[in-house]
């Protein structure tokens, strides 16, 4: 029963490579231009394009492949319910229908419709995890706030949001934990988690929800006693022991995304749509 | 109910680049009515080993057979195996759960599915057990309770399920000396009377000495000792080496015999202290 081992989403994994000693706000900016440039990609050749791309950030950043994808293994179930909704539900008119069943056709236009969404959130989920496996708390903080700063202009707390942000980003993995302890407090007076069918096993789920929600109350609480007692005031008037610098990386790291960029447009545009 | 350990070794986070080992090829066997203590410093592996024992950990190397059932096989009954082998969490609030008292002791007799009135009669004996007044407790809200009353309500949750072995750990921490004395009166309780093997983890080595008739010493994931308690609380030095605290008559008997006092060694509890150190002053006195 470990359950923060498929967690990869807002875990660091220290490394040297190029990727790691990149400047945050490169990183961060980055990962936005993959993901908008993800929402325009319609077309399988550039999915593929995308996959060869980021499978080589990967391998450049020294993370095993198997680990970055590791988070994905626990979104499955509710990654193919949406396919099979999609596929079962999303017409065009002069689609090709597959089969009958009932009120339900399978048709080729929900076909590539199920594909285009299930691909989104993979490429999606593994873009965020991936800047999370590469970049700390502490710069991704950093990062962030030196990128909203702009805003603080128009009135935007952008260092109070930053920190939001990246409190939520840790507690996914505490709430992981908490909800590990839970199950086994539940497990040890009988109830079999580990046994029965997906049905049978999502419906255990829900006892476990009441305590957990409970338990992560009382942490924010803690927390906010513990930023207190060290007399956290917000963003006004804070100085950073480290500055973020950009160096020949990011101007290198740079290039190669707009190469990437130029070329994945390229594609999106002379490729015909799958849908 | 006897519990086996074989070759037992287990890692977190396997096939991750976190991945770490903490129990390293364990081998323990531990027979019915037993007394057993479990020391060992801070993540030594001493709560992975004793999840182990009642099937919340299921061994991916090695094995665990409790009562001759492998708790590996995938046809073994584990929900039984864990009402059989009660165990008692660190942290009270992670054990409680449900909204009242009450129904987080009928909590394991619900899931044994047995008829109402038989839950109704196990919570009621569970509580006078540890102590927890069934008229005004029952309907209490959880979080409404004091420390001490919450690691009551933990254990009367497990024996509710009348377990035949009962895994503690370190069930006195954060308690007041009176909460504390009155938990280990009620362990030593249910050891004699009702013949129940105790697992007891602890961080404290003068409640293990005055408890336990066995003591196993993990260190680094691996067991260094396995003996009587006398035998191990003998051997000193090694104790120290490995970080642990030793109890405190221990240590005071020590330090009179270094001084040159003619004691033996190895007290264990209070009483035996006074004994040796009365038998020793009566001998200097007749000798004068």
């Amino acid at each position: 029963m470990e359950l923060t081992k498929n967690i990869t989403l807002g875990v660091y994994l220290p490394g040297r490579s190029f990727i790691h000693n990149l400047d945050p706000r490169t990183k961060i900016l980055a990962a936005a231009g993959i993901i908008v440039l993800l929402l325009f990609t319609r077309s399988y050749s550039a999915f593929a394009l995308s996959a060869i791309f980021i499978g080589a950030l990967v391998s450049l950043s020294g993370i095993p492949t198997g680990y970055a994808l590791r988070g994905l293994k626990p979104m499955l179930p509710v990654l193919a319910i949406m396919w099979v909704f999609q596929l079962f539900l999303f017409k065009t008119p002069d689609a090709t229908v597959y089969f009958h069943w009932w009120i339900f056709e399978a048709t080729d236009a929900g076909l590539h419709m199920g594909n285009l969404i299930i691909l989104r959130v993979l490429f999606l989920f593994t873009v965020t995890t991936f800047l999370t496996l590469t970049t700390s708390v502490v710069s991704l903080t950093d990062g962030l706030e030196s990128l909203l700063k702009p805003l603080r202009m128009i009135g935007l707390p952008s260092q109070e949001l930053v920190m939001t942000l990246v409190i939520a980003l840790r507690f996914v993995l505490i709430l992981a934990e908490e909800l590990e302890k839970i199950i086994k407090a539940q497990m040890a007076r009988g109830v079999a988690f580990d046994r029965g069918n997906f049905i049978q096993k999502t419906r255990k789920i829900f006892p476990v929800f009441l305590p957990l929600f409970i338990g992560a109350f009382k942490r924010a609480e803690e927390l906010i006693v513990a930023m207190d007692a060290r007399s956290y005031t917000g963003g006004k008037g804070r100085t950073k022991m480290k500055t973020l610098h950009m160096g020949r990386a990011d101007f290198m790291a740079a290039l190669i995304l707009l190469a990437y960029g130029g070329l994945l447009i390229f594609i999106i545009i002379s490729t015909k749509p799958m849908i | 109910m006897p519990i086996e350990v074989i070759n037992l070794s287990h890692s977190y986070k396997e096939g991750t680049p976190f991945e770490k080992q903490v129990l390293f090829d364990i081998n323990l066997s531990i027979g019915a009515g037993e007394f057993v203590g479990i020391i060992g410093p801070t993540r030594s592996g001493k709560t992975t080993l004793a999840q182990h024992l009642n099937a919340l950990h299921i061994p991916r190397q090695g094995k665990v057979l409790i009562d001759g059932l492998d708790t590996k096989d995938k046809q073994a009954d584990l929900v039984s195996i864990r009402h059989r082998v009660g165990y008692v969490f660190q942290n009270p609030d992670y054990q409680l759960f449900a909204p009242t008292v009450g129904e987080d002791i009928a909590f394991g007799p619900f899931n044994m599915k047995l008829p109402r009135e038989e839950i109704e009669d196990r919570v009621r004996k569970a509580m006078a057990q540890v102590g927890l007044d069934y008229k005004t407790l029952y309907n209490r809200d959880i979080f409404a309770l004091s420390g001490g009353q919450k690691r009551r309500a933990a254990i009367a949750g497990v024996l509710a399920c009348k377990p035949q072995v009962l895994v503690l750990d370190d069930v006195t921490a954060g308690l007041d000396p009176r909460g504390r004395e009155e938990i280990l009166t009620l362990i030593r309780e249910l050891h004699r009377r009702q013949n129940i093997t105790i697992i007891f983890i602890s961080n404290s080595m003068d409640e293990v000495a005055s408890m336990a008739e066995r003591i196993i010493v993990i260190n680094e994931g691996r067991v260094i000792m396995d003996d009587a308690t006398r035998e191990v609380f003998a051997r000193i030095e090694e104790l120290r080496s490995i970080g642990l605290q030793l109890p405190e008559v221990t240590v005071l008997i020590d330090k009179l015999r270094s001084a040159g006092f003619n004691l033996p060694a190895g007290a264990l509890n209070v009483n035996e202290a006074i004994r040796v150190i009365t038998a020793a002053l009566r001998e200097m006195e007749a000798r004068k």
